[in-house]
């Protein structure tokens, strides 16, 4: 049960205002079954947590003397996930389809970017999936798609700035009541 | 990036999303009503200029102004947006009610407190003591419920942390009040408390509307004008600076400042230094605004972006008569009509200019949100005629600059015709709230099918479409 840890320092390429977000990735599909990864960074790097937790890594974030962070992945295997991942949310975590419709709504005055969203999936067949490029979190979105029974996945991408949102249509919303 | 991939995308439907605050309009609806109760007493004569700045008539409209409008206002805002800035979900829905009833029953005893210290009322025992104890009552109530909102968000977004120091601040401003009210209510004869009553009103005053106030309102602003007119949100040094120079000037000047009035010292330079470093915060948070508007996408602003710049420039003008009068040495004579446009100006006008963007951006959420893309639906500001409330706005901000010279040339009848001018103004904006409200304008204005509830004037009711 014992984990080694493969050291990935980031911080000087956060520093040079560089995206490691690439570098993080090779270096996780490096790891071998028992391997963990020891992750410094310039901020606590919480989308991370996300990303690694739904390919099976628990974390363990602690700030050091210097501001900086330093957080160890550990495969899930060799320890007990501190957060459990919602059923729902792992069953469904790749076998979603491709995105049958693609919006771009970076550009336009809230809400119209959540008006265009709710028109989309309203003409939209079950089981079909969205996806919409946004400016920010839609956070008046999220409880109207939970109201119509559809599911959703959501995050920023490595650029920081856009979001991306996908909403796969669960039924035909006349049928929720 | 295939959108199958996790690796892109981070979240799954565990974001709860932000539902609408039930009691925000409730709250919304005191605070208006309070704005023009403070403009009438200013209208009749009432406190200010026409009595001394520390008379008990002036401390009735000044608290009728900073609890009952302003602080009012501030909450119901923040019950609705502080969730929004940290994406999380309001701890309780229920908690505002009581923390409202307690407000309002807690300013109604301070107000009649004040009205003892005049002579009115003074068979009674004091009831600065009670009013001290309800308003604080409601006011924990009000931090305890956005604490535990803002707490499992650690660490904080910068607006939200702004926030969090204005909440801070809120606190120090009722506490100084309660001992205000204990010692006025001659409930202690403490000598610390004796000393902080006698000289601690600057300290009071500064964490009310430099801490509390003007604080939130520079945090939320920051996200709010970002967000209507699409300027990319401001996360660098700048900001930040803005936030540590005013955390500073509020540690400065209360913690320092307590220090003095303890020992005996005078206040000058804990508020002189602490005034500097305000001074440094807010012309950094000028050119953080400044930068928003030139980089903004939208090219056309609404109303309500337009009226802000009033509000932001009656705080450079406020800024820059204190200075005047500092150099002139006639800050003493001339501090009222710089809270004056501090107070109506800054504050007030950006909280009427941003209340119209918001009543009908949560109005239309609450009536056409369940409804989107399944029938044609208005949009936000169909809800609006910015034509017509227009005219309110800038009748009210000429009305606040005339009030301000005229309390600097000392003319306090024709204050009362610029306070009557307000008082109009703020009318005639409220019933444009109430008709937004209300939906009155869609109908006329939207072809399609008018089959929405009209919503409740004071609440909103979380739909079941």
């Amino acid at each position: 049960m014992t984990t080694t840890f493969v050291d990935l320092d980031v911080r000087p390429t956060l520093r040079d205002g560089g995206e490691p977000f690439e570098q993080i990735m090779q270096a996780v599909s490096a790891l071998a079954p028992d391997q963990g990864l020891r992750l410094l960074a310039t901020f606590e790097p919480v989308p991370l947590f996300h990303v690694l937790g739904s390919k099976g890594f628990t974390h363990e974030a602690t700030e050091l003397a210097d501001g900086d962070w330093e957080v160890r992945f550990t495969p899930s295997q060799t320890a007990t996930p501190a957060k459990p991942v919602p059923p729902a949310a792992s069953s469904d975590a790749t076998d979603w389809p491709e995105p049958d419709r693609h919006l771009d709504n970076r550009e336009l005055e809230p809400p119209e970017p959540m008006v265009r969203v709710l028109a989309a999936i309203e003409a939209m067949q079950h089981g079909q999936v969205l996806s919409a490029l946004l400016c920010r979190e839609p956070m008046f979105l999220f409880p109207e798609l939970e109201k119509r029974g559809h599911q959703w996945r959501g995050g920023f991408e490595p650029d920081g700035t856009t979001y991306r949102i996908l909403v796969r249509v669960a039924r035909n919303s006349e049928q929720v009541a | 990036m295939t959108p199958g991939q996790p690796g892109v995308i981070v979240e799954e439907n565990m974001m709860p999303g932000v539902t609408l605050s039930r009691w925000t309009m409730s709250y919304f609806f005191a605070a208006l009503s309070a704005l023009i109760a403070g403009e009438a007493l200013m209208l009749t004569g009432f406190g200010y200029p026409a009595a001394g700045l520390r008379a008990p008539e002036t401390l009735v409209l000044v608290h009728v102004i900073a609890i009952g409008w302003l602080s009012l206002l501030m909450c119901g805002a923040l019950f609705q947006f502080a969730p929004v800035l940290i994406a999380r979900r309001l701890y309780s829905d229920t908690l505002p009610l009581p923390a409202l009833l307690l407000l309002l029953a807690g300013l109604g005893l301070l107000l009649a407190g004040f009205l003892q210290l005049s002579g009115r009322l003074a068979d009674l025992p004091s009831l600065l003591p009670a009013a001290g104890i309800v308003l604080s009552a409601g006011f924990m109530l009000v931090l305890w419920n956005l604490g535990c909102t803002l707490w499992p968000a650690r660490p904080l977004p910068l607006p939200a942390r702004f926030v969090a120091t204005g909440l801070i601040s809120l606190a120090l401003t009722v506490a100084f009040g309660v001992i205000f009210a204990l010692v006025l209510g001659q409930q202690t004869s403490s000598d610390p408390m004796l000393a902080i009553a006698g000289a601690a009103l600057p300290l009071h005053v500064a964490a009310g509307i430099g801490g509390w106030l003007t604080l939130t309102a520079i945090g939320v602003s920051y996200r709010l004008l970002a967000m209507f007119m699409l300027a990319p949100e401001l996360d660098g040094t700048r900001p930040k600076l803005v936030l540590a120079l005013a955390g500073a000037a509020l540690a400065v000047v209360v913690a320092i400042g307590l220090g003095a009035i303890l020992n005996g010292a005078s206040l000058f330079i804990p508020l002189l230094a602490g005034s500097l470093l305000g001074l440094a915060s807010l012309a950094l948070y000028g050119a953080d605004i400044l930068h928003l508007y030139r980089a903004r996408k939208r090219r056309t602003i609404e109303l309500n972006s337009r009226m802000a710049i009033y509000a932001l420039a009656s705080l450079a003008a406020a800024i820059a008569l204190a200075i005047g009068l500092a150099i002139l040495g006639r800050l003493q004579d001339g501090i009222g009509a710089v809270v004056f446009v501090l107070v109506f100006g800054w504050l007030s006008g950006l909280g009427l200019a941003k209340l119209y963007k918001i009543v009908a951006f949560l109005t239309w959420l609450e009536c056409f949100g369940p409804v989107l893309g399944k029938m044609a639906a208005p949009r936000v500001q169909d809800l609006v005629v910015e034509t017509r409330a227009r005219k309110w706005f800038r009748l009210y901000f000429l009305a606040v600059w005339s009030g301000t010279a005229t309390l600097l040339t000392g003319q306090t009848t024709v204050f009362r015709i610029a306070a009557a001018l307000m008082l109009a103004a703020t009318i005639g904006i409220v019933s444009e709230l109430v008709r937004i409200r209300l939906l009155s304008d869609v109908a006329s204005r939207f072809a399609g099918p008018a089959a929405v509830p009209r919503p409740h004037l004071l609440l909103s009711r979380p739909t079941s479409i």
